[in-house]
């Protein structure tokens, strides 16, 4: 098979940055990583990239093909130059590139340290030598987020990232809610405290870039959910982000809908609501403020109120909530085919 | 006449109620009748996704459950985010029995009609994207918008996660091109259109928000577009209603109308602009309105 592919090339001394294309032959079942190799030991030495393991697990060889980030070693390249095209191999985005394909990793390890990634056992944690047991449905919550491999590829397209360098982002907040969500662990109320800073759980914009690129179907901004769910449920709920969602549940349960003109202040607070005012009687002006009153109400709302009542009765509070669902979830990554839309009856 | 239950959500409601009279007004005209579903909530946008998952899974059942019951097998919707929060309930309720049978117990405890699954949800965009309902589009777009060049903005959560949505490829969509192209306009392409506006921390946020939001907008300008288009009602309010206070944090001047998909598509099909309610818009579609109806007359 001939493969054609543009390769970005960066040279830390002059700083130059150029694609240069090479023109390979290579067997139908190659993968990208196979290409990049080729490139190395055939055609020129110089080219810079990572790899280890070759099979999606050491999480070294992510980049960006045609923009997309994914790992080169589970790339097959037969699809990429489908019809003559040479795609364009660049290094992964969001931290700063050391040479060619190669990125520094450290602002992601920064973050994962800046979250504490390791456990702070509790008393009845096992510390007398013998094993701590756990109900498998303990487990569960957690299990997803086991499986990252840290290779960045969440952290490369993060919208929230690219805009915010400070964001811990996917990645940290991943390895976050792998200890909050630890039943082991003992330091959950404080380190919720300390993820619900400006930079945490609530700067996540829910672009969903980082669920659609994971290699390993971790679903980042799935754990970030969850992180924000135990946040509230343990009543760390200070922040914006907290109040901006808790006053969603306040309306569903009152009025159905949301309470849209109170948004702002029951988010911002009535000091910083004030500044909103400008904007406000601009957008009133044009009927996008609506006024408090008359509320724009559902019909038939008790069942609403009463259905509030009823699931905070259960176990199913806070990140449970969003762990119930999973096993369906995954269930679309076994079923579900390009040809057949989801939601449609199983074959 | 398709029947088919319309899950308008919150925005269209309140602030964005321009989308729900255009939508309205657009429907027959796509051989649609609307079955609005009225005995139902917010969908949870997200944050009830946060503040109380189990909540939101509920509140998403029993819109489900009243689609069902008003004799539809798909739900329509007109927003990303309803289409997102409703497809990820349907999906877990449709294939998780146990975890059905419980909200419907609660469902049923609450008064609340249960839900036996198998409700599609849809968004307009993909009812007219594509086959039957492209091929009406066409029929019906009779005032060309004369080469108009729109710059489609998909946003987020119509697209990804897609294995939940699974349109289109959630990289490289077509749909609102297609549309926009059957409407006679000219789609824009810019790197952005498939990129957060911002919107879901517009509030908690600012600065970070207005950061994301100034993308899409400056490179659409960039690439020469009139006007944009998109499919979220949230979205369009980060484009539209907040557009005057990042010109200021930006210190230049954007103005760039932002259609409604539903917008677009009945003026396309010669509804009067009047009916579509424009001047709600905070950025005036004046000069673009103006251009189409210039030279209506003149017979195009
Ligand atoms: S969903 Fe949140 S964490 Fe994930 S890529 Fe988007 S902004 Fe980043
Ligand atoms: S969450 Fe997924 S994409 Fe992010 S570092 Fe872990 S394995 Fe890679």
């Amino acid at each position: 098979m001939q493969v054609r592919l543009h390769v970005q090339r960066s040279d830390p001394v002059t700083g130059e940055t150029r694609l240069q294309l090479f023109e390979l032959e290579l067997p139908r079942e190659a993968t990208l990583l196979d290409c990049l190799e080729q490139i190395k030991d055939e055609v020129d030495g110089t080219l810079a990239f990572r790899r280890s393991c070759r099979e999606g697990i050491c999480g070294s060889c992510a980049v960006r093909i045609d923009g997309r980030t994914a790992l080169a070693c589970r790339t097959p390249v037969a699809e990429l130059v489908a019809e003559g095209h040479a795609p364009t191999i660049a290094p992964i985005g969001n931290l700063p590139v050391v040479r060619d394909l190669v990125v520094e990793m450290e602002p992601m390890w920064q973050k994962m340290r800046a979250v504490e990634p390791f456990l702070r056992p509790g008393p009845d944690c096992g510390l007398d030598g013998r094993e701590t047991p756990i109900p498998s449905a303990r487990l569960d919550a957690v299990r997803k987020e086991s499986l990252c491999i840290n290779c960045g590829a969440c952290v490369s397209e993060c919208d929230a990232m690219t805009v915010s360098p400070e964001f811990l982002g996917p990645h940290a907040l991943v390895k976050a809610w792998r200890l909050v969500g630890d039943p082991r662990d003992d330091a959950v109320a404080p380190r919720l405290k300390g993820l619900s800073g400006e930079h945490g759980i609530w700067e996540c914009t829910r672009c969903y870039l980082c669920n659609e690129r994971c290699p390993k179907g971790v679903d980042p901004r799935d754990a970030i959910a969850k992180l924000g769910a135990e946040a509230i449920a343990a009543r760390i709920d200070r922040d914006r982000g907290a109040r901006h969602a808790k006053w969603f549940v306040t309306s569903a349960r009152t009025t159905g809908w949301l309470r849209e003109s109170e948004l702002v202040v029951r988010t911002l607070g009535l000091a910083f609501s004030f500044a909103k005012i400008p904007l406000a009687l601009r957008l009133f002006r044009r009927g996008k403020a609506p006024l408090p009153l008359p509320r724009h109400r559902a019909r038939d709302l008790a069942p609403a109120r009463e259905l509030r009542h009823i699931v905070a009765g259960q176990d199913r509070r806070g990140a449970l909530g969003i762990v119930q669902g999973e096993r369906a979830l995954e269930r679309i990554d076994f079923i579900c085919s390009p040809e057949q839309p989801v939601g449609e009856d199983e074959p | 006449m398709r029947r088919i239950a319309y899950y308008k959500g919150c925005l269209a409601g309140l602030s964005a109620r321009e989308l729900d009279v255009s939508t309205r007004a657009l429907a027959p005209k796509l051989g649609l009748e609307l079955v609005e579903l009225e005995s139902v909530t917010c969908c949870g946008a997200g944050d009830i996704q946060m503040a109380d998952p189990d909540y939101a899974l509920h509140l998403n059942a029993r819109i489900l459950a009243e689609a069902e019951h008003a004799g539809s097998g798909t739900i329509l919707t007109v927003c990303n985010v309803c289409t997102l929060n409703l497809r990820q309930a349907a999906w877990q309720l449709g294939n998780d029995e146990q975890l059905r049978s419980r909200v419907n117990e609660n469902l049923e405890r609450s008064g609340a009609r249960p839900y036996s699954g198998g409700v599609e949800v849809t968004h307009l965009l993909w009812l007219i994207a594509r086959g039957e309902g492209l091929e009406r589009l066409k029929e019906i777009a009779v005032r060309k918008l004369d080469g108009l060049r729109v710059a489609p903005f998909y946003g987020c959560q119509l697209l990804r996660p897609s294995k939940l949505m699974g349109f289109e490829d959630p990289d490289r969509p077509t749909s609102l091109e297609t549309v926009i192209e059957a409407c006679g306009g000219e789609p824009v392409d810019y790197p952005a259109k498939t990129r957060c506006c911002g919107f879901p921390i517009l509030l908690a946020r600012e600065q970070t928000s207005l950061a994301e939001l100034a993308r899409p907008l400056e490179q659409a300008l960039e690439a020469g577009a009139e006007a944009m288009v998109t499919s979220c009602p949230l979205c369009h309010l980060s484009l539209d209603a907040w557009q005057k206070s990042l010109e200021r944090t930006l210190g230049r001047k954007l103005g760039l109308p932002i259609f409604h998909l539903s917008q677009l598509l009945a003026l396309a099909a010669g509804l009067e602009p009047a009916r579509l309610e424009f001047s709600r818009h905070a950025v005036s579609l004046g000069p673009v309105l103006a251009r189409l109806e210039s030279p209506l007359e003149g017979g195009r």
